[in-house]
Formats: structure tokens, sequence, C-alpha cells
């Protein structure tokens, strides 16, 4: 596509498509990429791993254009770029799912698809036509390569309609409706299911027969392990490894990464396990889920799992008050409750930790201070009925140090942490209320190896100090490693209750009606 | 898992009634009218008249125009309460200028001029908008009195009775005449065909130009369209001059068709215009609407204050029942997308 990329581009001679060579990265005094040299190959799968903070961020933000390097080179496909701008890594075939996937909800997915390619062959003038019948035939070439439909009524919905593992797809169809040699997807199955992620990588398989090569960015190890290729690992700005990842452990990717050894065992030990805490007697909620009874003792930890429509999430939701359950009884330390309102529940003592930090539970722009003590204000009331700025910062303080939150002081921004640091201010804000009960939806979706550790331990002593918990998740490992009990759902119902100890992955899987290979190109029917 | 989870499932009525407005809103507008006008040609037969629809349009133009200007800034995520004052201006300004130095002057060259300044004067929002990074209501409102103050103070108070020539000549040239049941004659108004033509170059600019599929995108989510290399201070500058331009062509024919030109005219008509815009079914916080629900929302504003006196209505009530309207439209498409 470029006029001197030609020649270069449709020779396959083997020749790698991206060649990093000794890139540096100085913000100020901050020294964030220290000579980060790799190339990439035609039609291959790589994993950039680290932990957040590790340069990971910065170095796509250099590949994607969004920012330029303080020395070292780039040569895609041949040539070398020394300064690239957004359009100018698209015309270079670098394209970038990022997490957000960055559609614009309100648009239809044909101009999500399709438009960005006409805006870069025009290098970002707007006073141009836009060719209808190209868009609609460049979308419909890109949708049909990820295996999504490809009628009108689909190039013609809004973004917003659709299901967020569509969306994802969507976001694959755009990076690959240009000529892509190198797509770039970070961490793109954080919000999918199993059988999405699988339909991902089947996706990833097609695109390497086209000579694209995609690196993705991400935290879980295992969804690595299974989809294979090469491993990127940085520490500190550098790249420590660049090996097959078939021939390392998880533990040595993990102690790559984090540049300590860290226990991939069970965290759970020598339970104390008290008096029922939370009962519930055929639980139901219309179109969600049913006959749900289950029971969680004070000091244990029950995990909850299933596919995506389960009825996990809305259960969850249910017990914390936010979408109130509509038959069926709770009961919490032997006696009945009505759970119609969060603040309800935050009454009867349970807390509850959303799955989507971003957008349920944190106030980003607000202190790390504020969304601590959100919870506890009344308790924090001083003379006047005023909000007693010493003991909310006794409190704040002290739940920092707690959970080990990596900030200069309390009065910084939430958005200004890593996702792991986010995730402990959110089980913070509940500890705060010192529940009786937490419930942690996905406590880590989107936390990096050493902040897993530490969220971990963390659950492990609230249990220990007595407290119920409960964790509702599809990260298996997650469930295994920490909880006394495991219930999975399926379509609404618990289907199977039993000893953490005596499952393992596969026999979850069994249960939650997803027996599936994961790698394998299944047959769609 | 993409296939049978996008498929529509409710085939029944208000089912499907429900599907097309969430398609197109802008049917909640036509629905409106359509109900308006069957209740009052009912109880009054002698709305049926070509003559009540020439009233309709020719109290529909200046409004329309300034109506498309507000669509296109609200598309791109902005909201403009500046244009009236920029009317305002333009209309008083060339009306006096052509008067004391040009009395000869052309309606065409007129247009021009009031396009120009109109666009020139909205572009000031613009460039505002970029460079403070400030809300638009506010820099809007703030240009909104600084411009009519600047008329006021700078160009003058008085009432001008004898417009140009080749204004009056344009105010008074119509398509088509027809005697009404109590003997007024009515005409429908050439100046119609104005809003006509600045309807289809903003149909056409957000249907077939780059620029304007890039004011959806940059009215969706600015930071993401700005990631996706979309220059977002270009649509801004773009959206704020041509809501501009249609202001100050807008307010030419307010003084064509008035026969006058008065500076303090046009004062208070923000709202009214807004509220046409998402009566057409845009939403407020950007990133919709279309042309024809625009056309719809403006139609249904007139149609509520001039029609609804045929049936008895007082005045006074025609503003709460508009008020309703909105209210009642606001509700429905929270309700309907959630």
């Amino acid at each position: 596509m470029a006029r001197d990329g030609n020649s270069a581009g449709e020779t396959n001679d083997g020749s790698a498509f991206l060649e990093v060579s000794n890139l540096h990265k100085r913000y100020g005094g901050v020294h964030a990429l220290r000579g980060v040299s790799f190339s990439i190959d035609r039609g291959q799968t790589y994993h950039l791993l680290g932990e957040n903070g590790c340069g990971k961020s910065t170095l796509i933000r250099i590949l994607s254009g969004a920012q330029s390097a303080t020395e070292g080179s780039l040569v895609i496909d041949g040539v070398a770029r020394d300064r690239l701008n957004p359009i100018a890594a698209l015309k270079a075939g670098i394209e970038t799912v990022y997490q957000d996937l960055s559609l614009l909800p309100n648009l239809s997915v044909e101009e999500n698809v399709a438009l960005n390619q006409q805006l870069v062959e025009g290098d970002g003038r707007l006073f141009r036509g836009v060719s209808g019948t190209r868009l609609r035939a460049t979308a419909r070439a890109a949708l049909a390569k990820v295996d999504l439909p490809t009628d009108t009524a689909f190039l013609k919905s809004r973004i917003e309609e659709l299901p967020i593992a569509t969306r994802q797809l969507v976001a694959i169809a755009r990076a690959i409706a240009g000529r892509a040699g190198l797509v770039i997807m970070d961490e793109p199955t954080t919000s999918l299911t199993r059988r999405e992620v699988e339909n991902l990588i089947a996706v990833v398989r097609r695109l390497h027969a086209d000579g694209v090569s995609v690196l993705f960015v991400t935290h879980k190890l295992d969804e690595c392990k299974a989809i294979g290729g090469q491993a990127i690992v940085m520490r500190d700005g550098a790249i420590v490894r660049q090996c097959d990842i078939a021939g390392v452990s998880k533990r040595e990717l993990a102690a790559l990464m984090t540049g300590r050894d860290i226990d991939e065992g069970r965290y759970r030990t020598q339970p104390r396990i008290g008096q029922p805490l939370l009962e519930t007697r055929a639980l139901g909620k219309k179109a969600a889920f049913g006959e749900v009874s289950l029971t969680v003792a004070e000091g244990e930890i029950l995990g909850i799992t299933g596919l995506l429509d389960s009825g996990r999430n809305e259960l969850a939701r249910a017990l914390a008050g936010v979408s109130p359950a509509d038959s069926g009884e709770i009961r919490i330390a032997g006696s009945a409750v009505t759970l119609a309102t969060p603040s309800q529940a935050n009454r009867a003592g349970i807390g509850y930790v959303p799955e989507d930090r971003l957008t349920e539970g944190l106030f980003l722009e607000k202190p790390i201070e504020d969304n601590l003590v959100m919870a506890v204000l009344r308790r924090l009331r001083g003379r006047l009925g005023l909000v007693d700025r010493r003991k909310s910062a006794e409190v704040a303080n002290g739940l920092m140090q707690d959970l080990k939150v990596a900030a200069p002081n309390i009065r910084r921004p939430v958005q200004s942490l890593s996702g792991g640091n986010q995730q402990r201010i959110l089980i913070g804000r509940w500890l705060a209320i010192q529940p009786r009960l937490l419930i942690l939806h996905g406590p880590t979706v989107g936390v990096d190896v050493g902040s897993k550790d530490t969220i971990f331990r963390i659950i492990q002593s609230l249990a220990d100090g007595g407290m119920a918990v409960i964790i509702i998740s599809d990260d298996l490992p997650e469930l295994l490693q920490n909880c006394d009990r495991i219930a999975v759902m399926q379509k609404g119902r618990i289907v199977s209750t039993d000893a953490a100890t005596d499952l393992d992955e596969a026999a979850l899987y069994e249960r939650m009606g997803a027996a599936l290979q994961l790698g394998t190109n299944r047959n769609r029917a | 898992m993409t296939t049978d989870t996008i498929a529509a499932a409710t085939p029944s009525l208000p089912g499907r009634v429900l599907g097309l407005l969430r398609r197109h809103p802008e049917a909640f507008a036509a629905l409106l009218i359509v109900v308006i006008c069957i209740a009052v040609g009912t109880i009054n037969p002698a709305f049926w008249q070509l003559a009540n629809l020439f009233d309709i349009l020719r109290a529909s133009v200046v409004r329309g125009l300034f109506a498309l200007g507000v669509l296109m800034v609200l598309a791109a995520g902005g909201l403009d309460v500046s244009f009236s004052a920029i009317a305002a201006f333009v209309m008083y300004a060339v009306t006096k200028a052509v008067t004391l130095f040009a009395p000869d002057t052309g309606m065409v060259v007129i247009f021009c001029i009031a396009a120009l300044g109109g666009a020139l004067l909205g572009a000031v929002n613009g460039v505002l908008v970029n460079a403070l990074k400030a809300p638009s209501l506010i820099v809007t409102i703030g240009t909104q009195y600084a411009y009519r103050g600047f008329l006021l103070t700078f160009i003058g108070t008085a009432l001008f009775m004898n417009i140009p020539a080749a204004m009056d000549r344009f105010g008074q040239a119509s398509l088509m005449t027809r005697t009404a049941e109590n003997g007024f004659t009515v005409q429908l108004p050439a100046f119609v065909l104005v809003l006509a033509a600045a309807a289809l170059a903003t149909w056409a600019i957000l249907r077939f130009t780059l620029i304007g599929r890039a004011v959806y995108a940059v009215g969706g989510r600015p930071d993401i369209a700005e990631r996706l290399g979309y220059k977002v201070t270009t649509v801004q500058l773009f959206v704020f001059a041509w809501a501009g331009m249609l202001a100050g062509i807008g307010g030419i024919i307010h003084v064509s068709s008035n026969r006058l030109a008065n500076p303090f005219d046009l004062a208070g008509i923000e709202l009214s215009v807004i509220a046409a815009v998402i009566l057409g079914g845009a939403r407020i916080t950007g990133g919709s609407g279309t042309v024809l629900g625009t056309l719809l929302g403006v139609v249904l504003i007139t149609l509520v204050s001039n029609v609804l006196i045929m049936v008895g209505i007082p005045s006074t009530w025609q503003t709460a029942i508009l008020g309703l309207f909105i209210v009642s439209a606001g509700v429905f498409f929270v309700l309907q997308r959630r």
C-alpha cells in the first residue's frame, strides 16, 4: 500500500516483517524502554508478556505510532521508519486492536470496519467523498475472514447493539481490512468466554495462513501456552527472553516476568470453617437463574463458575442487591433479609467487588481516599455532620498499607494507578465496611501475575479472619487455587458443588458444558 | 454465537413498532405529526386546505435552517446556542450595509456575504472550543452574549423598515398562490427552496463525505476518533462554521420575509430549535441524528404553535403541550435504549 513499500511487500522471501533494534524511550527522568530489540516474522504468533509497568504499553504505543522512540530503529517490511504517526503505522501495515477495542459505538459495523481504510488512503484528509460501495465490499471481505455475518442487516447494525465477543471480532476485522502485516492485540481475551476465545484463536490461525502475524499482549499464561508460538518476555523496560513458549513452564515464565519465584500451587491451607452465614433457598430471577440454593459459612471461600450465559453474573448482582432476585429466600446468619438495593446488601454485611472495575465500581477521577471511604462515610461523620478528614485519611492510609497499594499518596486519582492497584482499591472499599460476606466478581481480570499473587494472599487472610467469601470467575486456576468448594452453573441452575481438592480444570469444563479442547478449530453448526 | 444473538426475536406488532423506532427514532416525530393532523382535521375540517400547508412551510424555513446547523454541531457531540445571535448580527449588519452603501446589490451576493459572515462567526466558536478545550455549550453561551452586545453597541439598535429592494422582492416571490377559506391570499414563498437546498446539502455532506462520517465518529467518542486518525479539531471547526453559515442565511430570510430588520429579533428561539432536533431523534449527547428527523422535528414544533389555535386550544397552552412532547420524547428515547 505504501508507494515505496510495494517491492518489499510482495516478496515473501522469509525476511522478517518487523525488526526492532535497540529501542529506547525516556519520559523526563524515567527510562521506560532500555534497548529493546526483537524481530517478528510473517505469519507467526507472538506473546508479549510482562507485568504492568514493564514497558509493554510504551512499546505498543511506539509500534502503533502513538508515540515516538527516543532512540533506536524500526524496520517494517524492509523499509526503515524512524518516525511513525498513527496513519503512517497503519499504512506500513501495523494494526492495533486495543483492549477497549476502540470501536465507535454509534457507527455501523461497516463504517467501523472499513471507513478507516479510506481515511488512511487519503492520509487523514477529511474533505473527500466516501465510496459506499467500496466501504461495503471491504467490510464484507474482512468480516468473512473473521467468520462474522456479511448480510446488510449486520453491516448496518450499530456497534452498541452487539455483544462484546462480536465487537471483538469486528475490531479484528477492521485490523485486517487493510493490508496488515502485523496485528497487535492488547489483552484480547479479557472479556471473552472460553468458547469465544477458541473462536478468536481459530481466526488468528486463518490470519497466519495469509501471512499476517499476531502479537498478543496478555497476562493469561495458560492461554498463551495453549495457543503456542513465541514468547517475548519483558521486565523493567528490557526483553529478558524470546523463545518458543512450549519450551518454558508457566512457573518459569512467571519468574521471568516478575524476577521472583511465584508458587502456582494452592493458596488455601487449613481453612477454619464456622457457622453458615449466607443461605439461599430456591433463589430465582426471571430469564437469568432459578432454584439456586447455596450456603457459605464464615471463614469459607466458595467459588462459582459457568459460561457467560450460565447466570453466574446475574446471581452475583442479585446477591449484591444490584439487580435483585424475584423469587426465593436469602438468609444471613439465620434471619431472612431483603436485598433489593446495594445499600440494603451493604447494611446486611455484604460487600461486592464488581467485575468491571472501570464502569461499575470506581470513580476514576476521584482520589484514592474518596474511593476507599465511600461506603463508610456515615462512620466518619464529625462535627456538624461533615466528614472528618482526619479520620478518613486514617482509614484510607490503613487500608493502603494492608493492601500494599503502590501509590505515592491517598490524594492521587485512582486512574493514575495500574489495573492491579485499582482492583486493590476496590477491595479496600469493601474492607472498610468490615463486611461479613465479600463477593468478588472476577477479582483478577486484567491484573498481572505479581498483583494476582498479592490479591490472592489478601483473600486468604480475609477468610482466615472469619469472613465468608464468594468468588465468581471464569478463571479456573484462580478458583482451584483459592476456594474450598466450587459450584458450577449451567443455564441458570447450579449443576454441581464439589470440594476444590476433588476437582481439576478438565472436570470443571465438563460440568460447565464446555468440554472443548482449546486450540482446535471446532466445527460450527 | 453471532448470528443467533443478533437476529431479532420479536415479530409481534408492539415489538415491531419499538424496533422501528429504535432504528429510526425520527419516526417518533412523524407519528406525532400524523396524530396531530388527524386530530385537528377531524375536529375542524378547515384544517385540510393547501393554504394551511403553505403557512406551516413558510413558518418552518428559518427555524429549519437553524435546526440543520444545530444538528451538525449536535451530531459532532457539541451544542450551539449562539446561532440566533449570529443570525441577528448577520441579518442586521448586512441589511444596514447594503442599504447604506450598495442598495442595488443582488440577492445572490447578499446571500453569499451572509453565508460567509455567518461561517466566520461560527468558526470563531470552533476555534474557541478547540483552543480552550471548553464545553461548546459554555463557549457558545459566551459568544451569544458577545455577538449580541457587539451588534447593539456598534452597529445599531434602530429598526430598518426600508430593506433593500432585492431582499424585498425575494421575500415576496412565490411558487404558488391559494386563497384560503377566510378570504386571505396565501402563497408558498420561494424561500422554502433555500431550506430544501440546505437540507439536501447537509444530508449529502453527512452521507457521502468523509467529514460527514467523521462528524458522527467524533460525536460518538472523540478520544477513539482521535486515536483512529480523525482530526477532531478540523471536525469542530467545520461543524460550527456550517451552523454559522446556515444561521446567516436564515437571518437574511427572516428579514426578507418580515420586510424589516430588527436587531432584537430571534432572541430566545434557541431552545425551541434544539428541541426540534431532539424531537427528530438526535441524542443530546451527540453522535446521532438525521436531516429527515430534524425537518420532521421542526414541522412538529411549527404545527403545534400554528394549528392548535384552529381547534380552540389557546396559545398559552401550546407551550405547555410542546413541553409535554419534549419530555415524553426524552423519556421515550431513554427507555427504548435500555
